[in-house]
């Protein structure tokens, strides 16, 4: 069967198929335990149980003392690129905005102060250019991952 | 006497306070804000009351609500753990004036040690050493920065702010260059105001290459004023404590029983009362110097348990309740140590991490312990502390307390939020870890731009194939929590309509 997965070095394809109880990959091999862990035996001959959990999109596989994040694609879904926002890292409240639209920064200004967590948190301009939108004033609350402000990077 | 204990905490050191209450007989509350319905702590009460209100400041700092719920479950004494209101004196007053025994020292020696400036003058005087550098009293803040400025040049860069009224890394920033003085000092204190309602921040010389060691402390009405040896807590990122052992593997019979003496002195200069820690700065010399005392339970206390045999909430207790502290003369016994668990991204500067805990599966066996407020199925939200568990091992050697840390983390499987186990299992590998050379400034001096795990590319390969399997085989539809669903449906017992038949 044929799977898409986003993992942190970008989108990976995975085709496993089933001879009797055995899964195949390659060289690798895998099969369902009882108490739903895998028994997974590796081409150089490493061998362990994974304990998978499936939450919302994602499969979560602990293997070899590793915790591994795996975003299952459905298939035919679009591939959309993040680009030019500053995103939040967590959910938390906006402290302070340093800057204004139309302001020229450098890279590594502090745009914004986040508090989460009840630490303050910078969030710095990647690289040097103007400001475009702010998003949030001070006192708003922010979820992961919101777009904070936007930039036009200078040109080099 | 002490025979009903109000627990003012949650989480974690809500949970070690209410089973030692269980343990030693005595009845407990549990007061719990409402997106804590459902937490453990909750559980192991035996009586839990909802606080009301939204924010921190509506709960869990509430100190009327928390006194009157005191009053009306008929609590006599509070414990309050660690954070929230453990070291606010007009707090431990106020439990005191209305009638409750305040487990933990008196609201006296609080105030003295709670105000780090108020305590380096302390223990200036009691001759204890204390870290060069200068107390900054005044509250307007541009009084502060001007004073501050000054400062700065007789202390020397690097240095170290630190508010007065701060703990767990809050409100404390390293300035390397005089240029960022001025914003750090601001950043510093907005923080120390948020957290703490208290702007001021004093200077200390930063001296890097020393050990973080502490020292234990208990102190009965009876005389009785000792010390259980120390902890090393040098490992920190963020200046918050992840990896402790007891003891420190470079301390010397000649430093500790030095240093015992200065924390015993410490605590005899404020008539200390309960458990409390001495925190010293350790120098490659041998010198040392007085960080703070934190009056109050700490985090990293199971380490010393495990060492010395005594089970230091249990003393708290006894001691509270008027009683002499049962241990006898101590014998430190093999080696222990404790790393914490985060909700957090190790790989991203340690940002906090939320999720579900789909699978929450602490390691067992010999010589493991675990602490924590969670369980499988919890959910980690952005509203309290990330640290989901303390997991804390014995063993005859300090060696052999290693070897069982990387054991047990690597049995120690959480799914469903990111955490910092890897990071964890990995610091067991580290030279300085090994070698029991470890300093304050080890984690930014080994990772400069931030750490990643070493990850053999064949491990990815068998999670990918982990996660395909999982998929193909349809096991998401299994971890459903009633195996049997789809084919009942409605309140039916299920032995009603079991066929079952005697022969």
């Amino acid at each position: 069967m044929h799977h898409q997965f986003r993992t942190a070095q970008g989108p990976v394809e995975v085709t496993v198929a089933k001879q009797g109880d055995v899964w195949h990959l390659g060289g690798h091999q895998a099969s369902v335990e009882r108490d739903g862990r895998l028994r997974i035996q590796l081409a150089s001959g490493a061998s362990g149980f994974a304990t998978v959990a499936k939450v919302g999109d994602v499969w979560w596989v602990h293997f070899q003392g590793h915790t591994f994040c795996l975003e299952r694609i459905e298939p035919g879904a679009s591939q959309s690129e993040d680009e030019g926002g500053l995103t939040a890292p967590m959910p938390g409240k906006v402290l302070d905005v340093l800057v204004e639209v139309g302001q020229s920064v450098e890279a590594g200004q502090t745009l914004m102060v986040l508090e989460a967590m009840k630490m303050e948190h910078r969030i710095l301009a990647s690289a040097s250019g103007q400001v475009t939108g702010i998003h949030f004033t001070v006192g708003q609350q922010v979820q992961q991952g919101s777009i904070l402000l936007e930039m036009a990077e200078d040109e080099d | 006497m002490v025979s009903k204990v109000l627990v003012a905490n949650r989480g974690e050191i809500a949970c070690r306070i209410l089973r030692a209450c269980k343990e030693a007989g005595l009845a407990s509350v549990a007061i719990y804000a409402a997106n804590d319905a459902k937490s453990l702590f909750v559980e192991l009460a035996d009586q839990a009351i909802l606080l009301e209100g939204d924010s921190i400041a509506e709960t869990y700092l509430n100190q009327r609500q928390i006194l009157e719920i005191a009053a009306t479950t008929g609590a006599d004494a509070l414990h309050p753990g660690f954070g929230f209101l453990s070291e606010r004196a007009d707090f431990a007053r106020a439990v005191s004036q209305a009638g409750f025994q305040w487990i933990g020292p008196s609201p006296n020696a609080i105030e003295k040690m709670g105000d780090k400036m108020t305590a380096r003058i302390t223990m200036r005087q009691a001759g204890v050493p204390v870290i060069p550098g200068e107390e900054i009293e005044t509250e307007d803040e541009d009084e502060a920065l001007i004073a501050i400025e000054q400062a700065s040049t007789r202390v020397g860069y690097p240095l170290l702010l630190k508010a007065s009224s701060g703990g767990g890394g809050k409100g404390m920033r390293v300035v390397e260059r005089p240029e960022d003085l001025l914003e750090a000092v601001r950043s510093a204190r907005r923080e120390a105001l948020a957290a703490f309602g208290d702007g001021r921040i004093y200077l200390e010389r930063l001296l890097t290459g020393s050990k973080h060691v502490e020292i234990q402390v208990l102190a009965d009405r009876h005389g009785r004023t000792i010390h259980l040896g120390e902890r090393e807590c040098s490992v920190q990122r963020r200046h918050q404590k992840v990896f402790e052992e007891a003891p420190c593997a470079t301390m010397t019979e000649d430093i500790r029983s030095a240093m015992g003496k200065a924390a015993v002195a410490a605590a005899m200069a404020v008539n200390y009362e309960g458990a409390g820690t001495v925190e010293f700065l350790l120098a490659p010399s041998g010198e040392f110097f007085f960080l703070e005392m934190n009056t109050r339970i700490q985090v990293e206390h199971p380490v010393t348990e495990l060492i010395t045999g005594v089970d230091l909430v249990r003393e708290q207790l006894r001691i509270a309740a008027g009683e002499p502290m049962s241990c006898g003369e101590l014998h430190l016994r093999g080696h222990a140590i404790e790393v914490r668990l985060y909700a957090e991204d190790a790989t991203n500067n340690f940002l906090p991490a939320i999720g579900s805990l789909a699978v929450f599966q602490p390691p067992e066996g010999p010589g493991i312990r675990l602490d924590t407020g969670v369980r499988q199925g919890d959910e980690v939200t952005p509203d309290y502390d990330p640290m989901l568990a303390k997991l804390i091992v014995w063993a005859p050697s300090r060696d052999e307390a290693l070897q069982r840390m990387r054991r047990a983390l690597d049995e120690f499987v959480v799914l469903g939020t990111v955490t910092n186990i890897r990071f964890l299992r990995e610091l067991c590998d580290v030279r300085d870890v090994i070698e029991g050379t470890t300093d304050t400034t080890m984690i930014d001096r080994l990772w400069p731009d931030g750490w990643s795990p070493s990850l053999p590319i064949e491990f990815e390969d068998g999670a990918l194939m982990g996660a395909a399997v999982a998929e193909s085989a349809g096991l998401h539809r299994q971890s459903v929590s009633h195996p049997g669903s789809g084919e009942q449906s409605g309140p039916v017992s299920p032995f009603m309509t079991l066929k079952r038949r005697y022969p």
